[in-house]
């Protein structure tokens, strides 16, 4: 494939991303912060937001196989996820996590595990979506192009 | 990554390294430095945060912003450094789950705001940070300095006379441009050698003797105003009044200045009825001997013209035009169609007249006269003090917007100095906006005699609307009030009422006696809040001491191409 056909493909699959809601103006935020000074900062703050994640995900699922919940330990989790999806704009997760701190408020065992495989499936769609982004327009530089705002 | 590494190692990462990036000053020792010629560069921000991407995210913006950074991951690292480096920050920004420290969170609720801003916090930004929001952190600074000169002054110091001395001699230059500016090198240093720097850690620091702050939130003067209804206005007094409100921690004297600042509101407005909105009947002649020109304006200009001023500043202005909070430390969203609305409006030359009237004056932020429901006058337009020339005429416009404009007062004062030669006109537009009814009357305006002092506030919706407008009058002669020194000094500044929409209430984010109408809604987890306020506050002491200070804020409330026009006038 050659550039310019890259260069749309990006193009496309990043509009689609928005337009399925994926990500919201705030990914569009963070990728105006990247300049010249820090040129993979997308990238990076990304590979955070999925390190992190990840952990919280782990805590999360620990946390409520516990006998005896600790809410309080949840929705600290559940905050701190939302937190970090909003900044990196994945306004799926971010919105899941918000009917998940309700459920946690209620105490709502079962709504809590719901939302926990809801939003584990945000993330990896999120995840699997960014990580396709990303080699797209790893693909572009490999082939000398430039990535189109 | 680089972040994260640097923060698993030591917990702590520091760094200064925006200068080079930015051309910016080569050596970031010392604050003074970069504060001197630069300032807000090289402001000293502690962010502490557990979530390390917003921790990335938000070291990343505030580098943008030249600030110098130093990032942690837990509070209680935090805690330990701000004890083993006691002022050596000047903002700290601290999700707010972490113990004391209150300012970042991705929680919007308003309990979690109240709280926050309770706890000492004085701003409270919802995440996802903005870098629009990160650019005006500084103001919390200046603010505080400010306050704390309010103090000094109070207590009648030896700088007093220093400062008038200094405001004196000043005045006698004729203003140019590098005066401003060496009075802002002064008045920067002297600030970075007495300021204690941190702002938020008063509570985590109990060496700190620091007087609590009197927040008067909207619930606050509810309180104050149901407690003063059921006295009585007239026999109204402190104690009562404390009674009623039963606010633990709340003093008789923050009552006292509460009340007089109401009462003087009061009087206003119906002086402006009386006078049918034309001339304020607070103000009486001008003591001559006042003439003291603030120069804190020129440092504006100075900033301006010598490029002191980051780039980045100015496209804030920009942006922040576009219906993005700022001037007044708001967090609000993006209203991209509203931005629309406000740079279409006509524009209000704002010109302000800070020697002008022949008494320390105070910046005069001027809003565009008109502009839809949801212009943030707070960032926009434009006051410029012009200290250069005695015999212009100044006019200042207040324009509040208000949806619900119905007992619209409009306030207007002129001054003419003979000596000075300067006029002055301050036209006030102020509907009070009403939504939650209590708090119903959108602006206190606590000019007793010396007059120019005005906060408006107005609350901003969602929905778009044309307003309607200032005008310049024509010249009046207005009587203003004899002023001396002494009493100016004693003026406070006002309170403005908050306002809150749909329940989100969002608290005044000024410490003490300064009150920003803050209009929330809320939606997918975020708070917007806009804010829409004039204020021309008249606070002699920033005039005389902290001129930069006075200036520089100003800067970012108004459009880059306006400022310049203005100033070069």
């Amino acid at each position: 494939m050659d550039v310019v056909q890259l260069q749309r493909q990006l193009v496309d699959y990043k509009a689609s991303l928005y337009n399925e809601a994926i990500l919201d103006e705030q990914f569009t935020q963070l990728q105006e912060l990247q300049d010249e000074n820090n040129p993979d900062f997308v990238v990076e703050v990304v590979s955070l937001f999925f390190e992190d994640s990840e952990r919280l995900l782990n805590e999360l699922t620990k946390a409520l196989e516990q006998q005896n919940i600790d809410f309080k330990r949840v929705d600290a989790h559940v905050h701190q996820l939302k937190g970090s999806s909003s900044s990196i704009g994945a306004q799926r997760v971010q919105k899941v996590c918000i009917a998940f701190r309700n459920c946690c408020e209620e105490q709502n065992v079962q709504g809590c595990l719901i939302c926990l495989q809801q939003v584990k499936n945000e993330y990896s769609l999120v995840k699997t979506k960014l990580e396709t982004m990303f080699k797209l327009e790893q693909q572009i530089l490999a082939a000398g192009g430039s990535i189109p705002v | 990554m680089a972040a994260m590494q640097r923060v698993a190692q030591s917990s702590v990462s520091t760094s200064a390294a925006a200068t080079s990036n930015y051309g910016g000053s080569s050596s970031f020792r010392g604050v003074e430095t970069v504060i001197s010629d630069q300032f807000p560069a090289g402001l000293r921000v502690l962010v502490v945060d557990d979530d390390i991407t917003c921790l990335r995210i938000v070291e990343h913006m505030l580098r943008r912003c030249l600030y110098n950074v130093t990032t942690c991951s837990q509070a209680k690292v935090a805690l330990n450094l701000l004890r083993e480096r006691k002022g050596s920050f000047d903002v700290i920004l601290s999700d707010v789950y972490m113990p004391d420290m209150d300012v970042m969170s991705a929680d919007g609720r308003t309990s979690a705001v109240m709280k926050g801003i309770r706890h000492g916090a004085c701003d409270y930004l919802i995440k996802p940070i903005r870098e629009e929001e990160l650019k005006n952190i500084w103001q919390h600074v200046v603010r505080k300095k400010w306050n704390e000169n309010k103090e000094l002054e109070h207590s009648g110091s030896l700088d007093d006379n220093d400062r008038h001395k200094r405001g004196i001699d000043d005045a006698e230059y004729a203003s140019s441009v590098n005066d401003g500016t060496d009075v802002s090198l002064k008045s920067q240093k002297k600030r970075s050698i007495t300021k204690e720097e941190e702002e938020e850690n008063e509570n985590d620091d109990p060496s700190s003797s620091k007087k609590p702050r009197v927040v008067w939130s909207v619930e606050l003067h509810q309180q104050f105003v149901s407690a003063v209804n059921q006295l009585g206005i007239d026999k109204a007094v402190p104690k009562r009044i404390l009674e009623l409100m039963n606010v633990p921690g709340l003093t008789r004297e923050n009552v006292a200045s509460h009340l007089q600042k109401f009462r003087l509101y009061l009087k206003r407005i119906s002086g402006v009825a009386q006078q049918g909105g034309i001339g304020n009947p607070l103000c009486g002649p001008v003591e001559p001997n006042v003439k003291i020109g603030s120069l804190g304006r020129f440092d504006i200009q100075a900033l301006a013209a010598s490029g002191q001023i980051p780039p980045q500043t100015f496209a804030a202005l920009h942006a922040e035009l576009l219906g993005r909070p700022t001037g007044n430390l708001v967090t609000a969203m993006d209203q991209p169609a509203l931005l629309q609305a406000s740079l279409q409006g006509p524009k209000c030359i704002p010109v302000e007249h800070g020697v002008a009237f022949g008494q320390p004056l105070p910046s005069c932020l001027v809003v565009p006269s008109q502009s839809s429901a949801s212009f943030q006058a707070g960032n926009s337009p434009a006051s410029v003090n012009q200290n250069g020339s005695f015999n212009k005429t100044a006019v200042i416009d207040y324009s509040l917007l208000s949806p619900q404009s119905n007992n619209s007062s409009l306030n207007i004062g002129q001054v003419t100095d003979g000596d000075l030669q300067t006029t002055g006109i301050l036209s006030g537009y102020i509907p009070p906006a009403s939504i939650s009814p209590s708090v119903s009357s959108c602006s206190i305006n606590a000019d007793n005699c010396s007059s120019q002092q005005l906060q408006n506030s107005s609350m901003t919706f969602k929905a778009s609307r044309q307003l309607p407008i200032v005008h310049s009058l024509p010249d009046v002669q207005g009587s203003y009030g004899a002023i001396k020194p002494g009493e100016v000094l004693d003026q406070a500044p006002f309170a403005n009422l908050g306002y809150n929409d749909k329940g989100t209430c969002l608290p005044t984010r000024f410490a003490v006696d300064e009150f920003q109408s803050l209009m929330g809604s809320s939606s997918r987890g975020k708070i917007f809040a806009e804010n829409i306020g004039t204020r021309v506050k008249q606070e002699p002491n920033m005039e005389f001491v902290d001129n930069s200070r006075v200036g520089i804020p100003m800067l970012q409330q108004f459009p880059p191409n306006e400022l310049m026009s203005v100033f070069t006038e």
